[in-house]
């Protein structure tokens, strides 16, 4: 069955955060939903849509921005009570928006992730956990990393609370009390989790996950161990995810999965016969989709899925068809309740415009004094700056709130920007004068009109570090522009991971001198992405990570006055070496730097880097074949004549293609590595190859593994 | 929602832009392409079974209705019409770098195949003016040839550069077609027959052109730009980072008026309003636009869009029904306004929402540390810009120069300048380090070409610690002749070249010229006529002299005759001008045209040499290889051993013979270029009639090989005209 789903625009509110949303239970003998949405400007709107219009219920006076929206109840009877999450505070609200609770926490920290459950809170900062039952503190919990979400299994089917974390370092932490119970390692950092159909599944111990790289899951959180039921991997590379909900939207009986992405995707999966997720419908909206859920709001029937997006549009996707009756030779016919809303929205516009352009003026005159300021307008941009692991590449995912105008790109460090297909922004890359200005990429992005989102690629080179600046000028007046910087590492492309193998051959570098825990983690935030910038709690840390291009590993373990790290790549050694010492020189610190190296090591990457080299040398090869035979096949008629290797050519060639096209420069990104793997193992040995390197090269333009080696050992 | 009436798959390539729909038996529509490997295929769905055995033609090995014909080289342009109306029926044009071929399809013959030296990039097929029978022109190297069905040369022009992109459409609304040329030097040029009426000047190479009706037509551009032009004014344009593939105009939403259409190189086609520009359809394909043509296809009346992917993926799409009323977008319209409606009010929301905000700032202490972290700055914070010239030093050289600078102790984060045609990119950003952030910057710019180029400049204006700076948004126009200073006249570095004419202006309107051209400094007090004025290129060094006398005889001494050209337009376009005779002398650049004229001739022996000699040496070989054989026949395999060897010999010979044609050739083309260039040089020191009758003079001297007349045309217009009464 086709599943059509019709657009309709309820609305729009301030920015919105992640989950701040919900539909209000049906009451009585109504059939439609109400929807409630807490925006940035901390106001909290009801509304119901009554003939296409939307009826506001009640609206509270603004205050501080809503980072959450949660509906909660008497466990067993309709959740219809309105909690939000503004500040440090949590507050509460009946449905017809009478105040019944103001619970200020005291955390140190601004409240991030919520959750309810009957007379339970459970709450959570940046780092911090906390359980209130009855406004009361039962819990608390400090994460080593940055908390996501936070969720409790249903108290009414697994009859204990069994609240589970999601953390930026890809665990899932189930607690127990205060206490980690478990931890489960997710594909990516989570960003929201949801009892599975909205109870839990079966066992009532069923979580779903969604990750910001756009990965989803299934998990059965049991007693003693988790049991991992399905993953969707992100195959065609969609944004991360923010919201998920349990509707049945099909109409099948069985619950569908929503999903809403921070490239304004919205995708329905519906369960096949094993409990098999399939994607069923999926459209985009122009912005992140902030929050999801299934009912029905616009008409009374027609079952739809009610989302928000960052801009604070609250959008319905409807079954309901729309029709358009119009004959031949025969006006087409407005429905008259939209002519209603647009000339109510036109009339609305003409004060407005008319309010403003007195405003504008008042801000022209004060221009002429010399006393008067003027302020910046400021607004909010929701960026988002990571690094995808597939072709270890950084994608800078920029949104705001109105049409951007332009965006300029300025680094420091050496780097290469990529273009994107989904982008429609003309982009310019100015020339630079490197020396005087610090200046190695300045890029201008002008965006066509009502652009909100800007996505750019960015591939960094490790070892070379700084920071990456953009620059967003909005289209409104007055024109202003932010500028947001972001660090690239020295060890850019190394993502965090729990488990390494230690069997490899290692190469190891030791710091010891005069330094304190908090001091070392510093450094190892500067080098390494994806690190907690608060010291973890303990003496004695121990980070692992991959890199994300040739797979290979460090292993860094530090406490007051000594670091260890371990790596089986020379290269990556070499890089934390330098700036290590850098970094010390520069704070004045006396640090002993000692090494050492293990030859071994050196064959075991070229190892790990030769299938890869192999297949991107053969991909290349075949890729470059693909007209010829094509011309071939055109003017034989048949491909009988070829050999089977060039059949096979022939029939994958629109594969090959697209996979070459996936990763562009990824042979010339495998002979830097590899180029700078030989320059650093000699480098530790104290002599200058440089000079060697055209040498290098020539070998690897007619690769072969063992002449690689060979020529490392003789060298 | 407008659907595709039929979609096709052809297992063949197509090369952009070399697509045409033909009925080449008289009724039924075929499409032609061209294809990999030099091939031209036509697609023929409606009458199966037509083998043809001829060794041209052969039938595709992958699809029964696929015929193929075999070109051997690389096709360059192709195009399908009525170019003998007593035919009946529709011919296939194809053009290559040398060769232009007129193929009767069902025939299986040619027309005419003629070779064309200047090569043929761009083809139409039409009526030309007061010229009765229809012509395939050809655009090439700086060059513009007709030929009618007989391959006879009835239309023969030059213009300004490469050309690009050729389109008929009726510019002065006169009944009669004009030549629309798109070419390398970013001009579109409108010829009426061989006479220029009009000039546009765009930013970026022309790459395809199409009538829209009336005076209208579409253009569009290689750096992604599409729009439309109606005689000289644009209507609208649009740019992309895609690049428009081919452009096409049709009537998609049965409105009475044409649409362009746009196939794109990310494989998008879409329909913009002519008058606005707006989206109204769009539909994706999954490769590249190779070209959109309409055609008839189905055979049941109704013409269609045809749409052609590169990888041979076709469809097409009947126009929509009046019912749909324009209509045939997927999303509903009402719920588009409500969209743009609110969008709007949230932004003046917002806006209101910022001077609410800048009043309480206002009521606030003074201005503070933190204060400028938030990016607040004194209301009468003002941006001044100035432009001058710098002569420049030792590290860097001469340029002009952009002085951005605030009223106050505010610094300038960054300066975006958008500015077209005379940057890398569409922008140019200057952007301090940290230490280097100041209340002023200084920016070089250096415009390529003598253009009038408006600076769009957006300024970032904030503290040292701002994140959030204010965007101060104003335009500079760049003079024509920004890239020359005013020095003090040395009458010893006079140079020789000249050209003379007389206005009748006064003195002080010529002043306003220079003033309004020229980046002249502040203090510079022009007395009354006569007077000279003396300008050193900051390009190159070279002088530049304009005196006026008395009479309002202006003579402009400078060797670089692209500039005097310049300066007589703008001019003339400044004084309304609409004929000027013109005296001019160029020894040093006619005495390269000299050269380069004899060189020509040279680089005809050398390629008439060359081809003698290929002939001689296939002869050699036939004969070599049979003795060859002969002896490995007769198993006396030395002799055979040896054959080969000197088989080998030739055969490198002939390799090495090829390669030096080859290069021969290309001289030839670029020499050929500069010809044409000169004549276009000499033609744009006059305005109006002289200025044709020098082009037409040029290029009967050209004909008729006759160098003197050339470079005498080329000086002496007037001279030219008598010479020409007398004939």
């Amino acid at each position: 069955m086709d599943l059509n789903l019709n657009r309709m625009d309820y609305l729009q509110v301030g920015v919105t955060s992640q989950k701040t949303m919900k539909l209000l239970p049906a009451s009585g003998n109504r059939a439609t939903q109400k929807v409630v949405v807490g925006d940035h400007d901390g106001i909290v709107m009801c509304f119901g849509m009554k003939k296409g219009e939307a009826v506001t219920v009640f609206k509270t006076l603004p205050g501080q921005k809503i980072a959450r929206l949660e509906l909660g109840g008497v466990l067993n009877t309709p959740q219809e009570k309105i909690f939000i999450a503004a500040g440090s505070e949590i507050r509460g609200f009946t449905k017809r928006g009478k105040q019944f609770l103001s619970f200020e926490t005291n955390l140190t920290e601004s409240i991030k992730a919520m959750h309810i459950s009957g007379s339970d809170l459970f709450l959570s900062a940046s780092y911090i956990y906390n359980h209130y039952c009855d406004c009361k503190d039962q819990h608390y919990y400090l994460s080593g990393d940055k908390i996501n979400d936070v969720i409790c299994l249903p108290v009414e089917r697994v009859l204990r609370d069994i609240p589970v974390l999601a953390c930026q370092d890809r665990v899932l932490r189930v607690l127990q009390g205060s206490d980690v119970m478990y931890e489960i390692e997710v594909p990516g950092p989570p960003t929201v989790l949801a009892l599975h159909n909205g109870n839990g599944g079966d066992s009532g111990e069923d979580l779903l996950f969604g990750t910001s790289d756009g990965k989803l899951g299934l998990i059965q959180i049991t007693t003693s161990k988790p049991i991992h039921k399905w993953e969707i991997r992100n195959e065609k590379k969609r944004g991360g995810i923010l919201c998920v909900d349990s509707f049945d939207i099909v109409g099948d009986g069985v619950k569908d999965l929503l999903v809403g992405r921070d490239d304004g995707m919205v995708e329905v999966y519906s369960f096949d016969n094993t409990n098999e997720p399939i994607l069923r419908f999926d459209q985009t909206l122009s912005e992140s989709v902030t929050s999801i859920q299934g009912g029905c709001v616009g008409k009374a029937g027609y079952d739809e899925i009610v989302v928000s997006t960052y801009s604070g549009w609250v959008t319905g996707l409807t079954t309901e068809p729309i029709h358009k009756e119009s004959g031949p030779g025969e006006e087409l016919k407005i429905n008259p309740e939209i002519q209603n809303k647009i000339s109510s929205l036109r009339s609305e516009l003409e004060h407005l415009q008319y309010k403003v352009l007195q405003e504008r003026e008042k801000y022209q005159q004060s221009s002429q004094s010399s006393k008067a300021k003027s302020a910046v307008p400021s607004f909010s941009i929701n960026d988002k700056f990571t690094l995808n692991k597939d072709d270890a590449s950084y994608s800078l995912i920029l949104e705001v709130q109105t049409a951007i105008d332009n965006v300029l790109i300025q680094s420091d460090v050496p780097i290469d920007l990529l273009d994107m297909d989904k982008n429609s922004a003309v982009v310019s890359f100015s020339s630079c004068d490197s020396e005087s200005n610090e200046n190695f990429l300045l890029a201008t992005y002008r965006c066509q009109a009502n652009t909100t989102r800007l996505e750019l690629k960015i591939r960094s080179i490790e070892g070379q570090y700084g920071t990456l600046q953009a620059y967003v000028t909005p289209r409104i007046q007055p024109k202003t522009c932010q500028v947001r910087q972001y660090l690239i590492k020295p060890l850019s492309l190394h993502q965090r991971t729990h488990f390494i193998d230690h069997d490899r051959p290692m190469n190891t570098l030791t710091l010891t001198g005069q330094f304190s825990f908090a001091e070392l983690h510093s450094w190892v935030v500067f080098c390494l992405p994806e690190v907690p910038e608060k010291p973890p709690a303990g003496e004695c840390v121990t980070f692992y990570f991959q890199n994300t291009f040739l797979d290979t590993q460090l292993e860094s373990t530090y406490r007051k006055g000594e670091g260890v790290f371990k790596s089986d790549n020379i290269s990556t050694i070499s890089i934390l070496k330098d700036v290590l010492s850098k970094e010390a020189t520069k704070r004045k610190i006396n640090l002993n730097i000692s090494y050492e190296i293990n030859e071994v090591s050196v064959r075991h990457t070229l190892k790990l880097i030769h299938p890869k080299l192999e297949y991107q040398l053969l991909l290349a090869k075949k890729v470059q074949l693909i007209d010829a035979l094509k011309e071939l096949q055109v003017h034989e008629g048949n491909t009988d004549f070829l050999i089977p290797e060039y059949r096979c050519i022939l029939e994958e060639a629109d594969h090959l293609q697209e996979e070459y096209k996936k990763q562009p420069a990824h042979l010339e990104r495998l002979y830097g590595m590899i180029t700078d793997l030989f320059i650093d193992k000699f480098k530790f040995k104290g002599t200058n190859v440089k000079t060697k390197v055209p040498l290098l090269l020539e070998i690897l333009d007619s690769y072969d593994q063992n002449a690689l080696i060979a020529f490392f050992d003789a060298a | 929602m407008l659907l595709p009436v039929f979609t096709l798959k052809l297992r063949h390539k197509i090369s952009p832009r070399m697509v045409a729909v033909g009925r080449y038996d008289g009724t039924h529509p075929c499409l032609a392409a061209a294809t990999q490997a030099g091939k031209v295929f036509i697609h023929n769905p409606h009458t199966r079974s037509q083998h043809f055995s001829a060794s041209r033609v052969f039938q595709s090995p992958l699809e029964s209705d696929v015929s193929l014909l075999n070109i051997n080289q690389a096709v360059s342009c192709l195009t399908a019409g009525v170019l003998n109306p007593e035919l009946g029926y529709d011919t296939l044009l194809v053009g290559t770098q040398t060769n232009l071929l007129a193929y009767d399809v069902y025939n299986n013959s040619d027309l005419f195949y003629r070779e064309v030296a200047d090569g043929a990039n761009a083809i139409v097929l039409g009526t030309l003016g007061d010229i009765s029978s229809p012509l395939a022109i050809i655009g090439g190297n700086c060059a513009l040839q007709g030929f009618d069905h007989e391959g006879n040369d009835l239309f023969w022009t030059v213009t300004g550069d490469n050309v690009h992109s050729l389109a008929l459409c009726d510019f002065d609304s006169d009944g009669k077609k004009e030549l629309l040329v798109g070419s390398e030097d970013f001009d579109i040029r409108v010829f009426k027959e061989d006479e220029i009426v009009a000039e546009m000047t765009e930013t970026e190479v022309i790459t395809s052109l199409c009538p829209m009706y009336g005076s209208r037509f579409g253009y569009a551009l290689s750096n992604g730009t599409v729009g439309v032009y109606d005689k000289t004014a644009r209507y609208w344009r649009i740019k992309s980072k895609n690049h428009a593939m081919s452009i096409h105009a049709f009537d998609l939403n049965s409105d009475g008026v044409c649409e362009l259409i746009t196939g794109w190189s990310n494989g998008k086609v879409d329909a913009r309003s002519d008058r606005t520009g707006e989206v109204i359809f769009k539909d994706n394909f999954s490769s590249a636009i190779a070209g959109v043509v309409e055609g008839d296809y189905r055979m049941d009346g109704h013409i269609q869009l045809i749409c052609c992917s590169v990888d041979g993926e076709i469809r097409g799409y009947l126009p929509g029904t009046p019912e749909m009323r324009g209509n045939i977008m997927d999303t509903s319209v009402e719920q588009d306004l409500i969209r743009e409606l609110s969008q709007k009010k949230q932004n003046l929301l917002l806006e209101l929402r910022n001077y609410e905000d800048n009043a309480k700032a206002e009521l606030s202490s003074p201005l503070s540390e933190a204060d400028g972290h938030r990016g607040v700055i004194p209301a009468n914070t003002k941006l001044h810009t100035a432009l001058s010239v710098n002569l420049g030093s030792a590290a860097q050289a001469a340029h002009t120069e952009l002085c951005i600078s605030t009223s106050n102790d505010t610094i300038i984060r960054a300066v975006l300048i958008f500015a077209e045609g005379i940057f890398l990119g569409e922008s140019h950003v200057v952007h301090p380090s940290i230490h280097n952030l100041s209340s002023s910057i200084r920016i070089p710019i250096t415009p390529p070409k003598d253009v009038p180029v408006d600076l769009h400049l957006k300024t970032f204006v904030g503290y040292r610690s701002s994140t959030q700076f204010h965007v101060f948004e104003l335009t500079r126009q760049l003079p024509r002749f920004s890239m020359y200073a005013l020095t003090s006249p040395d009458s010893a570095s006079e140079p020789p070249s000249y050209v003379n004419f007389i206005i009748a202006e006064r003195a002080q309107r010529v002043v306003m010229w220079l003033n309004q051209n020229f980046l002249l400094p502040e203090d510079t007090n022009i007395q009354n006529a006569p007077f000279q004025v003396c300008f050193t290129s900051l390009r190159n060094g070279d002088q530049l002299f304009i005196k006026i006398k008395l009479s309002g005889e202006i003579t402009i001494n400078t060797d670089d005759i692209d500039l005097a050209g310049d300066i007589i337009q703008s001019m003339a376009s400044f004084f309304g001008i609409e004929d000027l005779q013109v005296e001019a002398d160029f020894p040093v650049y006619f005495e390269e045209l000299r050269k380069v004229l004899v060189k020509v001739d040279e680089y005809h022996s050398v390629h008439q040499k060359l081809s003698a000699d290929m002939a001689d040496n296939s002869n050699l070989i036939r004969s070599l290889l049979v003795r060859a054989e002969d002896a490995r026949l007769m198993r006396d395999m030395k002799t055979m051993k040896s054959r080969y060897m000197e088989l080998y010999d030739l055969n490198k010979d002939l390799l090495n013979g090829y390669k030096i044609r080859c290069n021969n050739h290309t001289e030839l083309l670029g020499s050929l270029k500069a010809v044409n260039q000169a004549i276009q040089r000499a033609g744009r020191l006059r305005v109006g009639k002289p200025k044709n009758q020098v082009i037409s003079a040029c290029r009967d001297a050209i004909r008729s090989n006759n160098i003197n007349t050339l470079s005498e045309s080329c000086g002496w217009g007037q001279l030219l005209r008598r010479r020409g009464e007398n004939r």
